[in-house]
């Protein structure tokens, strides 16, 4: 079963119930404003925020849990990894810090420790621990207009289309998420354009894929590098060898 | 001194900054030592120094095929160089990764944990084997000068082929798959850069610069040490690099014609310039500079055409490596001077190395002179110190040490405490005061504060009802309030009270027994409460704590002093179960989110409350 997350963005007041949820239930550190951080109220103690956009407009920001994630496409060991319920988690005791799932990520979301001695890779693992329990995530727990729902992504993303057919006029005309990066587990449906949200928008290619293609080339890359090489030395070899042997008939 | 002792006396002192530095940085984290942040985490360490480093140590691999695999016998003299600059190179990417890595005692973790659809954990495996087999090819060199470890020796010369065969294939790998580390971000990488082919031009481009490298260096120890440069052999090595560039130029820009982005190189915004200048320093020029056999013979002209591919391929390096991504990321990103430091100080550690090797073990034909080894010279007197700094080779360790040592102390210096300090927080944006009726705020209670002019606060806040203003024990919405909106420091907590001021004769003149009782240790646990002397200032329930003497943040004095009692009315009134939730105050339908919401009709709401406190702003002297 593939499990999500769906905001309505016009739903959406902006009171931050779901910040403050998470930060309870994963005992995260009160924010101070950093040199290091995005303006979009995200960081290292802050996995999910409220943007807001003019006209009264709040979006909650979080990681996607991409089906196909980048960041654990990219991590060299294996630390970010997707759950069978789709959750893309991380775990510390793996992580050498290289920071290559920031940079690969589509959204910008992972966050790291700047400050710490000892630093960790930061976002939303989408309460992981608590679904195994059977509970929803804190955010959608919390939420007191129901502007953020749980549920099963198939549903969910009829339920959002099922919206927008309700009310063509409200919304826009598109689940964000359904087809974005190869599809992701957080959705949304807005009144106004959510684009802003990627670096770029319209990507609808699964990121692992580019670098998918280039790694599997690598054994035969390897190999024929060193039969090319060995086949050079043996031809090299041979002509050197009948050069000499004709440069001592002559002599 | 000589051109070896000035080289060698710079180099120890970039060492010794890069040592104060790296200390700094694993004693207070990546974030107040590195101008790395959130949206740009690669930076100087990743874009120079590891995927140039790997590049330029490409010359060990290239010179290798050419004289085992191709058996091209006239080079043997630039084989040694070659390898024992490849193998220090690796060492100085593996060393910059230990400073860049957030957690780098973990990276043997690469070993067990696998994820061989990334990149980098190829890049990772490659750069560990290959440094071994460098270190294998090498080892014969000085293990010749004694005669204990023949055997071993022996044993090395007899696995070299297949050691410089792995040494090529390892090196195929890591440098093509440098590139496919960027093929993840096509949503950020500027198209003239971003190519399914990153990595075939990556290889490319590594057999160019690992012919340039060789030369390059070839030139820059015959300078150094006034020794004949192998010139005719950097001719050949230049005739057969104008090949290799000019296929690099023809694949990069049919590649381009074949995506249609060809046309973005003359879009006149900076990403085409800066692809126009790298083509031209990397490929154009240099192609043009060998193909003219004059200029590819005369030392300038190899000068001149070897750094510039060298320069370039660094640039084309960094360019890919994030350069090009600030287009899209918005943030331009500049290393702080730890940062360049940190890399620069690396790179001189490890020509240290290549110094000591070249003057020990024999890598060049001819053993460069040992300045500091000649007995016939003269001991050096220091003007400066007036002594004798004893033989040459003791008066070169003296020089290098002072300099080492010295440079160190001047890192440690240069470390900016107050970066440091303020573990990264958005530094206090307030104006340093003057003046006799002042208070010391000092925000993040780093010993940094700022003189606070009252009375110029009171009159800036008509008259005495400001005070709340700054007590937090105002109205919502009241604008002038939320300090950090000038303050940011103000984010904190902060010290309200001033110890020092207080004490002073300048200040409140206070003696000790005043506030501390005689005989009982004199702690703030201890002391008078801020009311008995300031009788109208401290109400009763204030959210400032007499004895802790710190003021709450805007945010944290209106949340404690509202939920508190929301929470007691919501669970004794069934009506508003949720009266102490968020969205009681924070309805979404304010402007000022996140302030609070609405306007006038809160300010009334608030006053029915009647929990805020009637403040005058007298400030009586201590009482007797």
């Amino acid at each position: 079963m593939s499990i999500a997350i769906l905001t309505d963005v016009t739903k959406c007041i902006g009171c931050a119930e779901c910040v403050v949820a998470c930060k309870q239930v994963h005992g995260l550190d009160k924010d101070l404003p950093r040199v290091w951080q995005k303006n979009d109220g995200l960081s290292a103690c802050s996995w999910t925020s409220v943007i807001q956009r003019p006209g009264n407009h709040y979006i909650r920001k979080q990681c996607r849990h991409c089906l196909e994630p980048a960041c654990a496409a990219s991590c060299p060991v294996g630390a970010l990894h997707t759950t069978k319920s789709g959750a893309v988690i991380y775990d510390d005791q793996k992580c050498l810090g290289c920071r290559y799932c920031m940079t690969a990520c589509p959204y910008g979301i992972p966050r790291y420790d700047w400050d710490r001695r000892v630093p960790y890779v930061r976002k939303c693992i989408l309460c992981f621990e608590r679904l195994e329990r059977g509970l929803q995530p804190a955010c959608t727990t919390a939420c007191p207009t129901g502007a953020t729902i749980f549920g099963e992504r198939a549903e969910l993303i009829a339920e959002g289309h099922r919206r927008i057919k309700a009310e063509p006029e409200k919304y826009l005309n598109r689940v964000w998420g359904e087809h974005e990066v190869g599809g992701t587990s957080v959705l949304y449906v807005s009144d106004i354009d959510l684009d802003f949200m990627a670096y770029k928008p319209g990507l609808d290619i699964a990121l692992p894929t580019t670098t998918k293609k280039a790694m599997e080339s690598v054994p035969p890359a390897f190999l024929g590098m060193g039969a090319t090489m060995l086949g050079l030395n043996w031809i090299i070899k041979r002509r050197q060898k009948l050069q000499g042997q004709s440069e001592d008939k002559e002599d | 001194m000589n051109r070896v002792h000035v080289t060698k006396t710079i180099l120890w002192m970039l060492t010794g900054l890069a040592l104060a530095v790296a200390l700094t940085r694993f004693a207070f984290g990546l974030g107040v030592t590195t101008n790395l942040t959130d949206t740009t985490p690669w930076g100087l360490w990743i874009g120079f120094d590891v995927m140039a480093g790997v590049a330029l140590g490409a010359g060990g691999f290239v010179i290798t095929a050419i004289f085992y695999i191709l058996r091209q016998e006239k080079f043997h003299p630039l084989v040694r160089p070659a390898v024992l600059t490849a193998l220090l190179g690796y060492i100085a990417v593996i060393l910059s990764l230990l400073v860049d890595l957030g957690l780098p005692w973990n990276i043997w973790h690469m070993m067990i944990y696998w994820n061989p659809h990334s990149p980098l954990f190829e890049v990772g495996w490659c750069v560990m084997l290959y440094t071994t087999v460098l270190l294998l090819e090498f080892s014969p060199v000085p293990l010749a000068e004694t005669s204990r470890w023949a055997n071993i020796r022996r044993v090395l010369m007899k696995f070299r082929f297949p050691l410089v065969l792995l040494g090529i294939m390892l090196s195929t790998l890591h440098q093509s798959s440098l590139g496919s580390l960027f093929l993840i971000t096509p949503f950020k990488s500027y198209p003239l850069w971003y190519t399914p082919l990153l990595p075939i031009l990556f290889f490319i481009s590594a057999i160019a610069l690992g012919l340039m490298m060789v030369s390059f260096e070839s030139l820059c120890t015959s300078w150094l040490y006034r020794r004949p440069a192998e010139n005719n052999l950097v001719a050949r090595l230049g005739s057969a690099a104008r090949w290799v560039l000019g296929f690099y130029l023809l694949v990069r820009l049919l590649d381009l014609k074949i995506s249609g982005n060809l046309a973005l190189i003359f879009s006149g915004n900076w990403e085409s310039w800066l692809f126009i200048a790298e083509l031209l320093i990397m490929a154009i020029i240099p192609i043009i500079l060998f193909s003219i056999p004059r200029v590819r013979h005369s030392a300038t002209g190899q000068w001149i055409g070897s750094f510039l591919v060298v320069a370039g391929t660094i640039l084309n390096r960094v360019n890919v490596g994030g350069l090009t991504m600030v287009g899209t990321t918005g943030e331009y990103y500049f290393p702080s001077w730890m940062e360049v430091s940190i890399s620069a100080g690396i790179v001189a550690a490890l020509a240290l190395v290549f110094l000591f090797a070249i003057e020990k073990f024999q890598i060049w034909e001819t053993r460069p002179r040992e300045p500091e080894s000649d007995p016939h010279v003269q001991p050096a007197f220091s003007r400066g110190g007036q002594t004798w700094l004893g033989s040459p080779s003791v008066a070169g360790r003296t020089r290098y040490s002072l300099a080492f040592i010295i440079a160190v102390a001047i890192g440690f210096a240069l470390i900016p405490a107050h970066k440091i300090d303020s573990s990264g927080v958005v530094d206090i944006v307030a104006a340093r005061a003057l003046g006799g009726d002042t208070l010391f705020v000092d925000g993040n209670r780093d010993g940094f504060g700022v003189a606070f002019p009252h009375a110029a606060h009171i009159k800036a806040g008509k008259g005495k009802e400001s005070c709340v203003g700054c007590h937090h024990m105002n109205l919502p919405l009241d604008r002038q309030s939320g300090c950090y909106s000038c303050h940011r420091g103000m984010y904190l907590t902060a010290d309200a009270f001033g110890h020092d001021w207080h004490a002073s004769a300048a200040g409140g003149n206070v003696a000790c027994v005043d506030c501390h009782t005689r005989g009982e240790d004199r702690t703030a646990a201890t002391a008078r409460p801020c009311a008995d002397c300031h009788k109208d200032l401290m109400p009763e329930g204030a959210a400032i704590k007499v004895n802790t003497y710190t003021v709450p943040s805007y945010a944290d004095a209106m949340h404690d002093l509202c939920i508190p009692c929301h929470r007691q009315a919501a669970a004794t009134n069934s009506d508003h179960p949720d009266l102490y939730r968020c969205p009681t105050c924070h309805n979404g339908k304010s402007p000022d989110w996140p302030t609070l919401a609405g306007r006038q009709p809160w300010k009334r709401r608030l006053n029915n409350h009647n929990i805020l406190p009637v403040v005058s702003a007298g400030i009586e002297g201590p009482t007797p």
